[in-house]
């Protein structure tokens, strides 16, 4: 029966996705609160002393002054150095699509029964990209009780804008974990491959803040990261051009994936 | 071109792992027939090339060379109808550790597209194996989770079982119930193959036996012709010492090779009848009988060895 497998998956995940919402959300809720703790002023102060490099890790670029806002301080405070933390669900997910359920040996099961192999990966795929959004809607609902308990003055809409964002960039690393599992076969191998990418993707974006107007500017463009920044979602809203690379890019990596899949042996 | 009466048709199939100096054989150009309404046991011991040919027959890995079709039908390009129309339990069970016996048997209906009728089934399977499908699969013995195998591989009354070892790890009177419910598999006239590395469990229930050593299709034979090859090693313990000229006696039995003294107990091997032994050793205390079954590993010497003749 079409849509087996997609509500299996959501069955089997749907808990998870709610910790880690509860989580992550608690987490912004957090930083949404002590925004009445800090004098923006000061804040842009202490921004401006800090050198390039620095800024650019907690995601920071140039422009300082959307960073002195309330909205920029929640930016910098979750969204920006948190990006790291956001990519660890899809990662998690990713490996579900194929490599965990061939180590454990369950794929062999359900390969057996009369499914094909790209509409187990398509079921799964949007199961789990389903459960990105459930997290991101609880991210998003712990941001707005902080607005509401903190009596903080934030734009919500721009606050729905950076966090929906999420959710694009959320399906992107899960689709690259999937191909990367399926090309690498072991878990342990693909997980380190996967591991490698998010790190070294986030170098890259670090390097292209730090060395803005500079010739190695240009370094951060290759990161995907860079096409997740919080500081221009505020500035510009959604950036339609990147949600757009990340969906194409999202639907290539499922494409590859279901090819070689289809290809090779399971399990082995 | 397959045989009218086959439902599994096997030529020349090979498949390798790995590749360069890595590249292992795991089955070499097997050709097999299965026949309609016949229980298979395919023999051999761990690491033949079993397994591996069930995985090529489920499309789960793709042979190197050589063709499979089972009810007519290519193993690659109709795998999906193939597998609507078999039930399989693999050697390595593993099932989703978070879900109820239930669940998983409602998520593999619902992917066959039949939940109804599929699972009332499942209810009567479960009950005839005392299955409690109600546990999480994490909390089930090794046994249980088993049994579990067995209901989703059987649940949809498949026209061809596809069994790998099915039976380590049950009890004898739920190994005793299953060894039932695939005689009435036959009567039913459905098909069975039936992977398994114990003798006697093959010789229980198959009808005909191939018999797989390092990849390679030694021999398919009835399973009467099979046993035919059969010996048994006995161990037998006098009360005080072995009668004088026992050994030589044995020695000159044409039914008897192998012996070997150790104290007061003489252990041989012996073909056919009972009684020319039982006879022999009448002379002295008999303390303790053993009589052991031939291991896969002593048919396959025997069978090649020449004592078949013997």
């Amino acid at each position: 029966m079409i849509g087996s497998v997609f509500l299996e998956t959501l069955k089997q995940t749907w808990k998870q996705m709610v910790y880690w919402g509860v989580g992550l959300s608690a987490m912004g809720l957090l930083v949404v609160i002590m925004v009445p703790l800090f004098n923006m002023q000061d804040m842009a102060r202490l921004l401006e002393s800090f050198p390039p490099v620095i800024l650019a890790m907690i995601g920071v670029g140039k422009e300082l002054e959307i960073f002195t806002t309330n909205e920029g301080f929640v930016a910098i405070g979750f969204f920006g150095k948190s990006a790291l933390i956001f990519a660890v669900y899809p990662v998690v997910m990713g490996m579900r699509i194929t490599a965990n359920e061939e180590d454990s040996g369950t794929m062999d099961v359900l390969l057996s029964l009369p499914i094909e192999r790209a509409r187990v990966i398509v079921e799964k795929f949007l199961a789990y990209a389903v459960t990105c959004v459930g997290v991101v809607v609880l991210i998003y609902l712990g941001l707005h009780l902080g607005v509401i308990i903190g009596g903080v003055e934030l734009d919500v809409a721009r606050l729905l804008e950076v966090t929906f964002y999420l959710i694009p960039l959320m399906v992107f690393i899960m689709a690259a974990t999937m191909l990367i599992a399926v090309l690498a076969r072991r878990r342990t191998v693909a997980l380190g491959i996967v591991t490698a990418f998010v790190i070294v993707s986030y170098m890259l974006q670090t390097i292209g803040l730090a060395a803005e107007g500079t010739v190695a500017e240009p370094i951060g463009a290759v990161s995907f990261l860079t096409y997740y920044n919080a500081g221009d979602i505020l500035a510009q809203g959604f950036i339609w051009p990147h949600i757009a690379g990340f969906v194409i890019l999202s639907g290539l990596l499922l494409l590859a994936s279901l090819y070689r899949y289809d290809r090779r042996d399971i399990g082995v | 071109m397959m045989a009218s009466d086959s439902v599994i048709e096997i030529t020349g199939l090979s498949k390798t792992y790995g590749s360069g100096k890595n590249q292992t054989l795991a089955l070499d150009r097997l050709d097999l027939s299965v026949l309609r309404g016949e229980i298979f046991g395919y023999l051999g011991p761990n690491g033949a090339g079993k397994t591996t040919t069930i995985r090529l027959l489920l499309d789960l890995i793709r042979p190197s060379a050589g063709s499979a079709s089972i009810f007519g039908l290519d193993i690659r390009a109709d795998s999906v109808e193939i597998r609507r129309r078999i039930g399989f339990f693999p050697a390595e069970l593993s099932l989703w550790e978070g879900r109820t016996g239930d669940q998983i048997i409602h998520y593999v209906a619902s992917v066959r597209g039949d939940t109804r009728s599929i699972a009332k089934h499942a209810d009567e399977l479960a009950e005839r194996l005392d299955l409690d499908t109600t546990k999480r699969v994490r909390d089930l013995s090794s046994g249980n989770k088993r049994k579990l195998g067995l209901v989703i591989g059987m649940m949809h009354s498949p026209e061809l079982l596809i069994l790998d070892e099915p039976t380590g790890g049950l009890d004898p009177l739920v190994q005793q119930t299953f060894h039932t419910m695939m005689d009435e598999y036959r009567a039913k006239g459905k098909t069975v193959f039936l992977s398994s590395h114990v003798l006697s469990e093959v010789q229980a229930i198959c009808d005909r036996v191939g018999i797989l050593r390092d990849g390679e299709l030694k021999a398919v034979e009835s399973v009467e012709k099979i046993t035919d090859v059969e010996f048994h090693w006995v161990d037998v313990g006098f009360r005080d010492a072995i009668p004088a000229g026992l050994q030589q006696t044995l020695e000159g039995m044409p039914s008897i090779t192998d012996v070997s003294t150790n104290g007061a107990r003489v252990r041989m091997r012996m073909i056919g009848d009972f009684d020319p032994l039982l006879r022999a050793i009448g002379a002295g205390y008999v303390e303790s009988l053993h009589i052991e079954e031939p291991t896969l590993e002593d048919i396959f010497l025997a069978y090649y060895s020449g004592d078949k003749e013997n």
